[in-house]
């Protein structure tokens, strides 16, 4: 077996406890169905490119780019682990390099990325299958926003990851990152309608174009602010992705 | 034929030079003691030896390999506890003893068979269930050390691995390493505790400031550095005026002295013993315990290093 695969396998085997697994399919089934439905009482509709959609379908394709965030980010995070627990000096004095070891977590993220997308449109589903719009582009944009979101998230918890020493900082952090990212976009509202500089926020914030092209996907609303989405988010999960590759490349031991 | 074979071999980091130019020779199948104070520069000597960081000068073998050119090959033949903890939290002691065999590519037959087996050598089989988070730090370690005979080796860095043993951990896993050395292991053991390096070492080499002061068989460093014994005398009752009387007698130096306690070095202990028993009888001092000690490991240790300290040095 390549040594990659091999490290594949010991990072799937470690990433997935069943905390993990309560925090990824758990927290996203509350948000769609309690707060989905809690909601509809608020919210009849949503706006959405010429269409409108039931808060239930918004907030259940929101969870899909939610989801994304979250399980890479949590996976992007083995490198905090085992540096802090010698693994990552003991992969390292093993019979892998260090390329092994970055495309190790790269594969893992973007696995764990594609199920947790899977998982949530496959719950999600029965939710928004009234407005779903299905055309040729539909899985191609999920895989595409499951990969590029689990290369982006995945490299902000590496960069993360190598910058900090301390547990505190590292948990101040990434939570700071968390709630910012889950909150100040679009997975569970609309920015139409949000005042400024929130609706700004918005899209300072890569989840909202994730969550954007995801619902543009499944809702057949391919336009061409869209496509720019895309190509910022290639450009932004592209550049974080070389500076977390040369970060960890320099990783002192 | 030598497993480690390093020349002028240098590690700095900025203006601090860790590892000053040492030169390592180890012959394959010995266990080669690597002692030296903290900050001495041993774990940098084990991180340049495994690969682990490239060095700023000098060249290393590893195994008949040239470690700068093909460190990959180099770390697929050797085995590395390092001092430093390192385990997977989450992991059962069996399933990250079985995970660590996946690894290193050891099929699923072979890795359940050497696992129940060093669960049983390690006497691990009480813990096997518990997870690595859930483990003392003793516990913690006696798995770190197991799990590296998960794979096959030919030579083995050991730094420091008996931290957090109780004594009779300690004497299993030395007793173990010896075993193991008899097939033919080569293993480069750091450690501070030096009745470990005495029973278990073939060969040591002290280090000091990046440098290293002297390397022979613990019994060549004991000739060398060792003529010395040390006599001590415990007295029933306070003399004042022995520690006088006793440094008229020459050959030797007192090193301590309570007034009811005396030690005393000296390299011609046998003539120094009888005139301080002519002393005692002379005076009429009543005396609990005269005892002369060879010099053990750690005192020459301490001597090596002191020496390395002086300021002509």
């Amino acid at each position: 077996m390549h040594p990659t695969i091999r490290l594949v396998n010991r990072n799937l085997t470690i990433s997935l406890n069943p905390g993990f697994l309560v925090w990824q399919v758990i927290f996203p089934l509350v948000y769609i169905f309690v707060a989905g439905f809690a909601y509809t009482t608020l919210i009849d509709s949503v706006p959405f490119g010429n269409t409108s959609l039931d808060y239930p379908a918004f907030i259940a394709s929101g969870m899909i780019g939610f989801n994304i965030m979250n399980s890479t980010l949590v996976s992007g995070i083995i490198i905090w682990n085992d540096r802090r627990h010698g693994m990552f000096e003991q992969i390292l004095v093993g019979p892998f390099t260090r390329r092994n070891y970055i495309l190790s977590n790269v594969y893992t993220i973007g696995i764990v990325g594609l199920i947790s997308a899977a998982i949530i449109t496959a719950i999600g589903f029965p939710l928004f299958f009234k407005s779903v719009e299905f055309n040729l582009l539909t899985i191609p944009f999920l895989v595409f926003a499951s990969i590029v979101g689990s290369i982006l998230f995945g490299s902000i918890a590496s960069v993360i990851s190598t910058r900090l020493k301390s547990s505190e900082g590292f948990n101040v952090i990434i939570n700071t990152v968390f709630l910012f990212f889950a909150f100040v976009s679009t997975a569970f509202y609309p920015a139409e309608g949000a005042p400024e500089p929130l609706a700004t926020a918005f899209y300072l914030n890569p989840l909202t174009y994730l969550v954007d092209i995801i619902r543009a996907g499944i809702f057949g609303t391919i336009t061409e602010f869209v496509i720019l989405e895309m190509a910022v988010l290639i450009v932004a999960a592209t550049s974080l992705f070389i500076i977390a590759i040369k970060l960890l490349t320099k990783l002192d031991l | 034929m030598s497993s480690i074979l390093a020349r002028s071999l240098s590690k700095s980091y900025g203006s601090v030079l860790a590892v000053d130019g040492i030169d390592l020779d180890v012959r394959s199948g010995h266990v080669f003691g690597f002692l030296g104070p903290n900050g001495a520069g041993k774990s940098t000597t084990i991180k340049l030896l495994t690969t682990l960081i490239p060095p700023t000068n000098g060249t290393i073998e590893i195994l008949g390999i040239n470690a700068n050119k093909n460190p990959l090959e180099v770390r697929k033949r050797i085995g590395v506890v390092l001092q430093q903890p390192s385990y997977e939290p989450n992991l059962s002691v069996e399933n990250s003893l079985e995970k660590y065999g996946m690894m290193w590519n050891i099929d699923r037959k072979t890795r359940k068979e050497r696992a129940a087996e060093l669960i049983d050598v390690f006497e691990l089989g009480e813990i096997r269930k518990r997870k690595n988070e859930d483990l003392s730090i003793g516990q913690r370690r006696r798995v770190q050390v197991a799990r590296e005979f998960m794979h096959e080796m030919d030579l083995l860095f050991l730094d420091e691995p008996t931290v957090g043993l109780d004594p009779g951990a300690r004497r299993k896993l030395l007793d173990f390493l010896k075993n193991k050395a008899k097939t033919g292991l080569t293993i480069f053991y750091t450690t501070h505790v030096l009745t470990e390096a005495e029973y278990l070492c073939d060969e040591i080499a002290v280090i000091d400031k990046g440098k290293i002061l002297a390397v022979d068989t613990p019994d060549q460093l004991k000739n060398t550095f060792g003529q010395e014994k040390t006599i001590k005398i415990h007295l029933s009752d306070r003399h004042q005026k022995l520690a006088e009387l006793l440094s008229e007698i020459g050959d030797c130096i007192i090193d301590f002295n309570t007034g009811t306690d005396i030690i005393i070095q000296s390299s011609k202990s046998e003539i120094v013993l009888s005139k301080i028993l002519q002393i005692l009888i002379e005076n009429n001092i009543e005396v609990e315990d005269l005892s002369a000690v060879p010099t053990t490991l750690e005192e020459i240790f301490l001597k090596i290093v002191r020496n390395s300290d002086a300021p002509n040095n």
